[in-house]
């Protein structure tokens, strides 16, 4: 460009600047330079803004923000001069984007530069439309732009950027171009002699093909006319003949526009089609020079896709395998790259696989190619290929890689070797012979889920077992090996160690012994692991060996005071149910078998891959798995299964329910406590065996509280509830959000809004897990004082993903009831339901209300007995001091409003009650505690509603007496006595004079 | 679609760079960056290809080639064809190679603004707009003669060599 002289100047100091902070000074210098300019519009020449706005670019392509000039920048699109208006166009499209405000204001101007007559004037609008153009321009400008395309007297220059423009605003806004009105423009645009018109009306055809190809297919036999002109008859000016191959990119697009339609119906199209393929399939050759390899080869892999799109003959198919086998051994690195690629996109095409597999050794020694690019492609393509008959080798050679591999592979590495050993394993013993091999080599990139799958398939396999164990005793002998393999192998030396016991150096002393070397080496998530093998040693030495016990039980010990509490609670608990006997058995007892289910790690690949349709992923779904692996069916659910024997149900519930909590030693102990959101190890391997569970001991637990009008927990249920629903309704009753039910699938939190009687609660519904789930129904059932609207839940929340759902809530009468969500979905096969109450209480529409003695007084008189106030005598009550009390009663809205009571062992209280129906209430109580007796109480409230009066009264008696049931029993029988109004209350208190009201 | 132009010298300086989807100036910087770090690493004689679904997301690939102090680098979809990309980019350098005669880094630095004018007759909205070199030529020349014309009354050299020499 003729002359900037201050631009190469600038260019040249800060090519001169030593280091990256002389370049910032020199910047800001520059921008502050730029900046005093534009503020002074008169001495602001045309050429000054335009060598300024370069400027501006220049220091944006640097990386530093310019977020001033912007004005400037748009303002020289309206310059009348070609070099100002040039400037502006170009440092527009760069600097803004199309949602930037002074893109709208330049869109008259732009629009006049496109339909006036000056074309490089229209060059440079386009230009700047189909950089950053959006739906404003789209619809303001789309129809200009379709003229200037199908003119005739417009010069190619401005047509084929008419041509790209359009495709950008059809991309911002697809009803700029009208499908039926200009299908049959777009056929005649196929018919330009313009290469280079032609090339980008192609591109546009792709756009529109891909969008809606039934309304393009007049445009097919022309793409094919294309093919035949510049593949066949090599038609093409000189120019457009890049290393002797007739212009490959519009061969290339052409070939791309015709894999968007499904097929080709006329057969003469056809016909003339799979000519010019063969004729390109045939006619490319590797050649010296690179740009020709590459222009020659970018069509040949083009017409590759085609033909597979096409699904030609299988001869066409065969004779394209073979290419793509002489490719894959080239010198030319990037063919290799591509024959790689195509050949896993080939796997798609059925019958092939057979011919690709006798290029596996070929394959395998790209894997030690010198580029990544060529190793991962290799990887991917024997990925994709393998299968029962050929896992052993592609998987041990991934092994034998696995040691040499650069760290940025070896995760996805490990990975689908695990996988494939899976899918594909002759036998189970080579199966965790793979496995244990990968943790010993890359332990690092092993993830839980392929030690839990292990677990899995041994527990699952009794035949297996023997072997496990006594592989995993070969690897634990091991100097220094990987903490996963101290925890798989802990794991199944505790299981099935005992099955070796006869062997030399196997007894329970000398496993625990080998193991517990392993101990001061691993990190606290291992320990428990470790806690419950040699829990489970102890219960395997049958008779007791004393010595052991004495060993492990110090063991026990040192933990019971752990910091961790998952530590801490398996030392203690071990310790206690070993001294149980026959219970310790039973509790210890091996794992039953897990339910059959889905790979997590196929399911964690599938996250992993994004290759969309060529992902070799995909094809793992169509072939045929090995059937050496296939999990035991899953127990009945209504047969307890063999080794978990539960305590008969009819049991008194202490022993019973706690027995119950330690079923499961290894996992969830989130019954005992589920205060402790424990950050479970193994819950994904552990968290299923609750399907096992006898149905008669689903929800023993939940129904401990007694206030629960709703059974919680189906006898449909199949999963384990997390935490106490009952519980956590209470605690949602007090607060606006939080959990309301969680399972090992799901979790539903809550967080809700109250103004007056209105309500507006959103549920969070979050899949925990990898794997969507299914048939989610969400139901409200609601009681007649509410109104309630719930936003439908969608059907599917897919994996690890969290829907809302407002719910809006309106109440119209005071009420106690309870509205309950009726939710359920699928896991798998399982369905998995519940019903939950939403905490839209009483109180939730009560607003905090502190009264003066002046107020107070008038109303409480003016509210006179019942049915509008109403007394009891409460008795039961859970035994608070009283500050407690008074924040009870602020908890759930009912403000205390101290001072007004003489008596000190009285309060008073005061709220204001919202529903269609009263509308603001106010509601006055008064409780008169016995400090001699906590656990009676004289309670009066009172409001202008015998409705509310009675609800009101009825909802703080339950708040009061609302403790777990049990202690309710504990409660001694005490005398219906209330505390006598105090004598030395003087006359003209008014506590004395309420105490005589009352 | 073409997502990013780059061109940057084997010590990581920018040279050019032209994203068609709008992208935060420290977004830009982070890319050029990703994309060198990688580049840089790359020994000679092997593919021209790199897997950067890391930097910009699934389904996107790159092509790059290396002339003597820059890589010239291409970011695009799975619409296009990787090969023809390839090709691109060599088209791009010949053109330049014909415009500044033997086009060397410093041609590249000092003539910021001419080299856009090229990409944007070459790529267009991330789509490729010309691949015949000659065109590309023809319509930058025309540019120049355009500039040259009302440039004429200033006195500001007409070539960046012209003051350079001094």
């Amino acid at each position: 460009m003729a002359g900037m002289r201050g631009l190469s100047v600038f260019i040249s100091d800060i090519r001169n600047c030593q280091n990256k902070e002389a370049e910032r000074l020199r910047v800001d210098k520059e921008l502050g330079n730029i900046r005093t300019c534009f503020k002074n519009e008169k001495v602001l020449t045309p050429y000054k803004k335009k060598k300024y706005v370069w400027k501006m670019l220049y220091i944006h392509m640097l990386g530093y923000d310019v977020d001033f000039g912007h004005m400037e920048a748009v303002s020289l699109i309206s310059a009348p001069k070609f070099p100002e208006k040039q400037v502006g166009y170009i440092v527009t499209s760069c600097l803004l984007n199309e949602n930037h405000d002074f893109l709208r204001l330049a869109i008259n101007t732009v629009r006049n530069d496109i339909i006036g007559r000056n074309e490089t004037f229209q060059c440079l609008a386009l230009t700047l439309v189909g950089n950053i153009g959006g739906r404003d321009f789209a619809e303001s400008l789309a129809p200009d732009v379709q003229k200037l395309l199908i003119s005739s007297s417009c010069r190619p220059l401005v047509r084929k950027k008419a041509a790209l423009c359009l495709l950008r605003l059809f991309r911002k806004n697809p009803d700029a171009i009208n499908a039926d009105g200009w299908a049959d423009r777009m056929a005649q645009l196929l018919d330009e002699r313009d290469l280079g018109v032609l090339t980008s009306s192609t591109s546009l055809l792709v756009a529109l093909v891909s969008n809606n190809h039934e309304a393009y297919s007049s445009c097919l036999p022309k793409c094919v006319n294309i093919l035949e002109r510049l593949a066949r008859n090599q038609d093409v000016p000189q120019e457009y003949t890049y290393y002797g191959i007739p212009s490959p990119w519009l061969q290339v697009k052409a070939m791309r526009a015709l894999q968007y339609f499904p097929t080709i119906e006329d057969p003469n199209t056809r016909k003339s089609l799979f000519e010019v393929l063969q004729r390109i399939l045939m006619g490319t050759d590797v050649v010296k020079n690179v740009n020709k390899n590459n222009a020659s080869h970018a069509v040949l892999f083009e017409a590759l896709s085609l033909v597979m799109h096409l699904d030609a003959e299988k001869e066409m198919m065969s004779q394209c395998v073979a290419l793509l086998g002489k490719f894959i051994s080239v010198r030319e690195p990037n063919i290799r790259y591509l024959g790689l690629e195509n050949m896993t996109r080939m796997l798609m095409v059925t019958d092939v696989q057979d011919i690709i597999k006798k290029h596996q050794s070929q394959i395998i020694t790209s894997l030690k190619d010198p580029d990544i690019s060529i190793r991962r492609r290799a990887l991917d393509l024997l990925y994709g290929m393998c299968d029962v008959s050929n896992a052993k080798d592609i998987v041990e050679e991934l092994l034998q890689y696995l040691s040499t591999a650069e760290f940025s592979m070896r995760e996805e590495l490990s990975l689908k070797a695990a996988i494939l050993a899976e899918k594909f394993a002759p036998d189970l013993s080579w199966y965790v012979d793979v496995i244990l091999q990968l943790i010993d080599k890359a332990g690092d990139f092993v993830s839980d889920d392929i030690w839990f799958r292990v677990v899995q398939f041994v527990t699952n396999n009794e035949d297996l077992q023997p072997y496990a164990a006594s592989k995993a005793r070969e690897y634990i002998d091991k100097i220094a090996i990987h903490e996963t393999m101290v925890k798989v192998s802990a794991y199944i030396l505790g299981e099935f160690g005992h099955l070796l016991a006869r062997q030399p150096g196997c007894s329970a002393s000398e496993l625990f012994s080998i193991l517990h070397e392993k101990l001061p080496t691993v990190s606290t998530p291992t320990i428990p692991i470790l806690l419950s093998t040699y829990a489970k040693l102890l219960m395997h030495t049958q008779p007791p060996d004393p010595e052991l016990q004495k060993k492990i039980f110090a063991v026990f010990k040192k933990y019971e005071s752990c910091i961790d509490v998952e530590i801490q609670q398996r030392a203690v608990e071990y310790l206690e149910l070993s001294k149980k006997g026959p219970t310790f058995m039973d509790v210890l007892a091996e794992m039953p078998k897990f339910p059959e289910r889905q790979s997590s790690l196929i399911k964690k690949a599938e996250d992993v891959e994004d290759t969309a349709d060529q992902s070799a992923i995909k094809l793992r779904a169509q072939q045929q798995p090995s059937n050496a692996l296939v999990l035991a069916e899953p127990q009945p659910v209504n047969g307890a299964p063999p080794a978990l024997k539960l305590p008969s149900v009819n049991g008194n519930t202490e022993p019973q329910s706690m027995a119950r909590a330690l079923s499961q030693p290894n996992g969830n102990l989130n019954n005992i406590d589920p205060q402790i959101p424990s950050p479970d190890l193994l819950s994904d391997l552990l968290g299923p065996l609750a399907i096992e569970a006898p149905p008669g001991a689903e929800g023993v637990p939940d129904e401990v509280d007694g206030s629960a009008i709703v059974p919680v927990g189906d006898q449909t249920n199949t999963v384990e509830v997390i935490g106490n629903n009952a519980e956590r309704f209470h605690a949602l009753c007090l607060k606006d959000s939080g959990v309301l039910y969680e399972d090992p699938y799901i979790q539903i939190g809550i967080k809700a809004e109250w103004r007056g009687h209105h309500g507006r609660l959103v549920l969070f519904l979050g899949n925990k897990s990898t794997s969507p789930l299914t048939s989610v129904q969400a139901l409200i059932l609601p009681p007649a004082h509410l109104k309630l609207e719930l936003s439908p839940v969608p059907d599917t929340i897919p994996p690890r993903a969290q829907v809302q759902s407002p719910l809006e809530v309106m109440n119209l009468r005071p009420s106690r009831d309870v509205a309950v969500l009726d939710f359920s979905y699928k896991f798998g096969a399982n369905v998995v339901s519940a019903k939950l109450r939403i905490p839209a209480v009483l109180n939730k529409f009560l607003q905090p209300l502190q009264l003066t003695s002046e107020e107070f007084f008038p109303q409480w008189r003016a509210i006179s007995g019942p049915p509008l106030k109403l007394q009891e005598v409460v008795r039961g009550v859970r035994p608070l001091a009283l500050p407690e009390m008074a924040n009870l009663f602020n908890s759930f809205r009912v403000t205390i409003c101290p001072g007004l009571d003489p008596n000190p062992n009285n309060l008073v209280a005061s709220t204001t009650f919202y529903s269609e129906s009263t509308g603001a209430m106010l509601c006055l109580a008064r409780i008169e505690t016995d400090p001699a007796d906590r656990t009676q109480l004289r309670m009066t409230v009172g409001s202008g509603d015998p409705t509310l009066t009675f609800e009101l009264k009825e909802f703080i008696k339950e708040q009061l007496v609302s403790i777990p049931v049990g202690s309710r029993a504990l409660v001694p029988a005490a005398p219906p006595v209330a505390q006598p109004p105090s004598p030395a209350a003087l006359a003209d208190d008014p506590g004395a004079l309420l105490a005589g009201l009352l | 679609m073409i997502k990013a132009v780059m061109m940057m010298n084997t010590q990581g300086k920018p040279r050019l760079a032209k994203f068609y989807d709008f992208l935060p100036v420290e977004k830009q910087q982070e890319l050029i960056r990703g994309v060198f770090s990688v580049l840089c690493s790359r020994p000679e004689n092997v593919s021209n290809f790199l897997e950067i679904d890391s930097l910009f997301g699934p389904d996107s690939r790159l092509v790059y080639k290396h002339y003597a102090t820059l890589y010239f680098v291409l970011v695009f979809d799975g619409s296009e064809n990787e090969l023809a990309m390839l090709d691109l980019i060599q088209v791009l350098v010949e053109t330049l190679d014909k415009c500044f005669s033997n086009v060397c880094e410093l041609d590249i630095v000092f003539n910021y603004s001419k080299m856009h004018t090229v990409l944007d007759e070459i790529v267009f909205g991330g789509q490729v707009l010309e691949t015949s070199s000659a065109e590309v030529i023809r319509a930058v020349e025309e540019i120049s003669k355009l500039e040259a014309a009302s440039n004429a009354i200033s006195l500001v050299p007409n070539s960046v060599s012209g003051w350079r020499g001094r």
